[in-house]
Order: structure tokens, then C-alpha cells, then sequence
């Protein structure tokens, strides 16, 4: 009667889930495969790792470079990130509290592509930061310089992303338990003391989850890399643009893709550690 | 009850009314490149054709900018092709030279030169040659664009005339040119395709063929000469990268598309101060090419449509005057329909003579794809 019931309870539970899983299976899952198979498919449809070869003889800096900067911008807007949510649970002025937590968010509705633009012209050797920094006497006009290489992209992401994460990790402090901030207060500890201490390792697990899913999200952009970076070396979407819209190659196109995949499967490996051992804990 | 009975009455005959009063055609064109293409049919050429027309839609739809554009349109036709469709969807098609030339080679297209009377206006080498392959009689060229390289009068006082001269100009002036590489946009694909042609010794068999695989290493030696002249050049991100930073003053020369050029600087977003002109042995243009599906359903109306394309009345008011292009179709026959000032403007930097010698094609595709992965294996690593 009991194995009944649960055999019922189960069958209920997977009619349930089948329409969020047909998508995930239609629209991620098949065209995954696809990819994967073209990958390795020759033009006579016979198996080759030639792809492969072309992709690591003509774009392995490339590859590497993504890696670099992603990992640059997940650092920097880690510490961002704190900073801020740390200001806005520890600051002391209200009216700064009020202004900040209202001024960090507007990043976030904008999308990448506009971020883009908005940093070619801000950028620029002639670009408003050079005019901002000319007029206010802190550079000389010959010393302006463009900063429209991998600086740039890095500025783009880290603007854009920092505001989530942010808004992530400053619910997670904001639903801490004050007794331990101003138990540590009372004893005299500064506040840095206090966010180092005390706000940091309470919140570290939402710290790496907005972390990684801004690592994920960064090593997928094509917009940000292709109007602000034309040196090379450049990301790996521009290189997979290119084949396909220059070459028509879609098999070293896929095979790039499959390799940023591998990539981005190293930071969902460190999500999924950290969520299983929070799972365990609880 | 009542109200939902009014309802009801209301919206089916809405429904009634929406129907179309009499049999209607649509005329299906698809382009690729630039939204502004789409914008000409809709805006200029579609209106015209359906007044002339009565009981005709046209109905544009865009597939994107650049050779991927072309490709779309390829995979589509292609499809319905395998699929054993009796009529296809699309009736004219607006495509660049590869989609074209392998859209003849898999035979998706229908000759219609022949029987259009626009088609004994064009005499260029391009109406039957696209990057080598044969397209005689299948395709009408919708306009020809050029690239040159622009610069400020005022920072080069003498622009170089050949690729020599660029290499020792930009040695002194170091970081004052700027081009977007081959992955940032066709004119800087361009750039280096007129610069292969000038240093490679292998001139017009680039354009004319025949390929020739072992021309590898020769288009590779010609390529490490440009490892170095980047040294001395600022890469820009794109073909509007380079005319925002010639505006912003931050480079004072760079290849550019001359009807982006010319457009920019009738919208204001240019400087009118700034020239073109065209190095020795040139610089490569190409055309798009209006073309006509092999099984498409209303190919008669589609004959009409391109006819009015490309008569003299349109090339000049509609490709000239509006796009700054120069003509699909021979540059005597639209002359006559434009008046002279709007006429010179194309040619006051480039005269006619310098562009029927330094205007050059792309080179054949084979020679395009080992030229563009010779930059990467070369210049980029």
C-alpha cells in the first residue's frame, strides 16, 4: 500500500518536472550533442581530431587570454563586491549608505552590448575618462592614452558584473545575525576588522557562488571583447564569430566552443563542490 | 451573457475586415547586409514597385551584415532544395560574391539576365566573375562598394601612393594609422588583401587564378612584412572604429569603406575636412549581387522588381545619391539622371581613371582563405 502510494508519488513528481526538463533537453541537451559531434566530423563524415589541431595551432593564446582576464575580473569584482556590500552593512552615515545602495545597482539593467559601446567612447585616447583626468590637472594631454586593450574588457565586466554580485552578497550579510557585528564592535575591533572577521566567513559561500556564475557568464560574451579589444590576443567568442562569419567553418567554431565549455565546466565544478558540501552541512 | 455576445460579434468581425479584400501577391526579397538595406526596400523600393503593381506586397527581410548574412540565405535555399520543395519562399535575394558563387555552383539560382533589360547596362566583369567562379547570366550587381583609405589633410600632407611609401610614412608617424585587422571588419580584410597583392609578386593571379595551393608560402613570406608594420600601426575595432578614431583625431589615416565614409560625413558624424584616396596597385571593392531562386514562385514579378533596381531612374537616386555607392550598373548610363554636383561628389577625391585602375576585386576564395589564415598563422601569433 505504502510502495504504491510512493511509486504514484514518483510518477506525479516526474510528470511534473517534464516540461522544464523536454526544454533543457531540447533547446541545451541535443544541440549540445550536435555540437560535440561536429566537432570531431569530418568533411567525408568520418571521425578527426583535426579541428582540434587547428583550433590549438591558431588560437591556444587565445584560449589562455580568456582564462586570464576572466579570472581577473572575477578577482577584482570579488573585492568590489565585499567592499561595497561590507560598506553597506557596516557603514556608519545613512545618507552614504542610502546613496551608495541606491547608485551600485544601475550596472545591472544595462546589457553587455551597450556596456560595450558606452566603454569605446569613455575608453578612448580622446574619450571622456582622458577629458575628466586632462581637466582636472591629474594627466598631461600627451600622456592620454587608449585604453581600449585587455585593460577595457576587463573595466567592461567588472562594471557590469560587480552590481550583482553585489547584490548577492549584501542580502547574505544583511540577513546575518547582528549580536556577532556588534558584539565585535563593542570590543573595539575596527570595522574592517569586523567585515574580515566576522561578515566575511559567514558569507563566503554566496561570495563563490555570484563569483562563479560571473566567471560563467563573462567567459560567454561576445559583444564586449569585439568592440573594445581589436588587438590580439583577444577571447575566444571573437575567434568563434570569426570562423563562422569569415570562414563558414563551423567545425573549428564548435570545437572553440567545446573547449570554452571544458573551461567553464572547471568553475561549475567548484560551484558544485561547494553546494554539496552545504548541502551535507545542513 | 450580453456583453460577451458583443464581444464575440466584435472581434469576429474584426476578424472579417483584416482578411485581404482582394487576392493579393507578395513578392519575398531577402538581403543580406545592413539593416539599411532592408530599410530601402521597405522605404523607397517597395513602395515604388507597389504602385507600379497594383495587387503586389513586397515584403524585405534582412538576414545581417557580411558574408554570414550571404550564408544564411545559402543554408535556406539550400534546404528547400534537399527537401524537394515544388516553390521556395524567397523571390529575390540580395547576396554577396561567395553566397552568390556558391549558390550558381549548387545550381540554386535562375539565369534571368537575359530577360531583363537592365541586364545589357552592365558591361563590368563582375556581372559574370565572382571571385572566379563563373555566375554569367544569374546575377545583376546591385551596387559596387570600394574601399580606400581616408585621411586628414591637415596631419598628411602627402598621402603615400603605394605600399611602399605607407611602410616608410608609418615609420615616422608611428601609431598615426589604423586598421581593424582581418577579424574586426571587411575593410581591414581589405587592407591586407591589397597588401598581399603588393608584396607578394604574385599580382592579378590572386583575382584571376588559376589557384594554386603552392602559392602558400609565397602569400606567408609576403605577410611578415606586415608582423612589423603593425608595430608601428593602432589596430581599431572595427570599420566604424576606424572612422571614429580618423574623426576623434587619434589616427590620421585608415581604410575605410567609401560609402560608410561618405554617408558618415553627409550625417555629420564626419569631419568634411578629411580626403580619400587610392594606393598603388589598389585596394579591393566588391559588389552584392541581385539574384533569383531556381524554383522561386513568383519569379516573373521577381524579373520586374530587379528590372526597377537596377533601371538608371533608381540607380541614381536610390544606390548613388542616398547609399553613396557607386552604380550596379555602368556609371555612363546613370550619369545622365543625376545632377552633376551630387555626381562629382563620389569622384572628387578619386577620380574615375584611378578607380577603374586601383579598384580592384577580392581575391578568388581559395587565395582569400589562405591570405586571411596566413595573417593568423603569421601576423597574429
Amino acid at each position: 500500500m505504502a510502495a504504491a502510494a510512493e511509486r504514484r508519488g514518483r510518477h506525479v513528481g516526474l510528470a511534473l518536472i517534464s516540461p522544464a526538463l523536454a526544454i533543457v533537453v531540447a533547446f541545451f541537451i541535443i544541440p549540445l550533442g550536435i555540437s560535440f559531434a561536429l566537432a570531431f566530423r569530418a568533411k567525408d563524415g568520418s571521425f578527426t581530431l583535426q579541428h582540434f589541431d587547428k583550433s590549438f595551432e591558431l588560437y591556444t593564446t587565445d584560449l589562455v587570454f580568456s582564462l586570464a582576464i576572466v579570472l581577473l575580473s572575477s578577482a577584482l569584482i570579488a573585492v568590489l563586491s565585499i567592499a561595497i556590500a561590507g560598506y553597506l552593512t557596516l557603514g556608519e552615515n545613512p545618507r552614504a549608505v542610502a546613496v551608495l545602495r541606491w547608485l551600485y545597482r544601475w550596472p545591472l539593467f544595462i546589457p553587455f552590448v551597450v556596456a560595450g559601446q558606452l566603454m569605446r567612447t569613455f575608453l578612448a585616447k580622446n574619450g571622456m575618462l582622458n577629458h575628466v583626468l586632462i581637466g582636472s590637472g591629474l594627466i598631461e594631454p600627451l600622456q592620454a592614452q587608449s585604453v581600449l586593450d585587455w585593460r577595457g574588457i576587463v573595466i567592461a565586466f567588472v562594471w557590469k558584473q560587480a552590481p550583482f554580485v553585489t547584490l548577492l552578497v549584501a542580502g547574505a550579510m544583511a540577513s546575518l545575525d547582528r549580536q556577532h557585528i556588534e558584539a565585535a564592535r563593542n570590543l573595539g575591533a575596527p570595522r574592517w576588522r569586523v567585515l574580515w572577521d566576522i561578515v566575511l566567513p559567514q558569507v563566503r559561500g554566496t561570495v563563490l557562488v555570484g563569483v562563479v556564475l560571473s566567471f560563467v557568464t563573462m567567459l560567454s560574451v561576445l559583444s564586449v571583447p569585439l568592440m573594445i579589444n581589436p588587438n590580439s590576443p583577444t577571447m575566444v567568442t571573437v575567434d568563434v564569430a570569426y570562423r563562422i562569419n569569415t570562414h563558414s567553418d563551423y567545425a573549428v567554431a564548435n570545437a572553440l566552443c567545446l573547449l570554452s565549455l571544458l573551461v567553464a565546466a572547471g568553475g561549475a565544478w567548484f560551484y558544485l563542490r561547494h553546494a554539496v558540501k552545504g548541502a551535507e552541512k545542513t | 451573457m450580453r456583453f460577451r455576445l458583443i464581444t464575440a460579434v466584435a472581434v469576429a468581425a474584426a476578424f472579417a475586415a483584416a482578411q485581404p479584400a482582394a487576392a493579393q501577391t507578395t513578392l519575398n526579397v531577402v538581403s543580406a547586409g545592413d539593416q539599411n538595406m532592408v530599410d530601402y526596400v521597405n522605404n523607397y523600393l517597395g513602395p515604388k514597385f507597389e504602385a507600379m503593381n497594383p495587387g503586389v506586397k513586397v515584403r524585405a527581410v534582412g538576414t545581417g551584415p557580411g558574408d554570414s548574412g550571404s550564408q544564411k540565405i545559402y543554408e535556406k535555399l539550400s534546404a528547400q532544395q534537399k527537401a524537394g520543395s515544388a516553390a521556395w519562399d524567397t523571390d529575390v535575394a540580395v547576396v554577396h560574391q561567395r553566397g552568390a558563387a556558391t549558390m550558381v555552383n549548387e545550381k540554386l539560382l535562375m539565369p534571368y539576365r537575359n530577360d531583363v533589360a537592365a541586364g545589357k547596362l552592365v558591361s563590368r566583369d563582375t556581372a559574370k566573375n565572382a571571385l572566379g567562379a563563373n555566375v554569367d547570366g544569374y546575377v545583376l550587381p546591385m551596387f559596387h562598394s570600394q574601399i580606400a583609405f581616408a585621411y586628414n589633410p591637415d596631419l598628411v600632407k602627402a598621402p603615400p601612393k603605394s605600399y611602399a611609401e605607407l611602410v616608410d610614412w608609418v615609420k615616422k608617424n608611428p601609431k598615426q594609422f589604423g586598421y581593424n585587422g582581418v577579424k574586426g571588419g571587411m575593410s581591414g580584410v581589405g587592407f591586407v588583401m591589397g597588401w598581399v597583392s603588393a608584396n607578394s609578386g604574385l599580382g592579378d593571379k590572386l583575382e584571376k587564378g588559376p589557384y594554386s595551393a603552392g602559392d602558400k608560402a609565397t602569400i606567408e613570406k609576403s605577410l611578415v612584412g606586415l608582423k612589423d608594420f603593425n608595430q608601428n600601426v593602432v589596430m581599431t575595432p572595427g570599420n566604424a572604429g576606424t572612422l571614429d578614431m580618423l574623426n576623434r583625431g587619434e589616427i590620421a589615416m585608415g581604410p575605410v569603406w567609401v560609402d560608410m565614409f561618405y554617408t558618415w560625413q553627409a550625417d555629420g558624424k564626419m569631419s568634411p575636412k578629411i580626403k580619400l584616396s587610392l594606393p598603388q596597385p589598389g585596394l579591393p571593392g566588391q559588389p552584392m549581387y541581385y539574384v533569383i531562386p531556381a524554383k522561386a514562385a513568383n519569379a516573373a514579378l521577381a524579373k520586374k522588381f530587379i528590372d526597377l533596381a537596377e533601371s538608371p531612374e533608381v540607380q541614381a537616386d536610390g544606390i548613388v545619391k542616398q547609399f553613396n555607392w557607386y552604380p550596379g550598373i555602368d556609371p555612363q548610363f546613370v550619369q545622365s539622371k543625376l545632377a552633376p554636383a551630387d555626381w562629382n561628389k563620389l569622384f572628387t577625391d578619386i577620380s574615375p581613371s584611378d578607380l577603374a585602375k586601383y579598384g580592384r576585386p577580392f581575391p578568388l576564395s581559395d587565395y582569400f582563405t589562405d591570405i586571411v589564415e596566413g595573417y593568423e598563422r603569421v601576423v597574429l601569433k
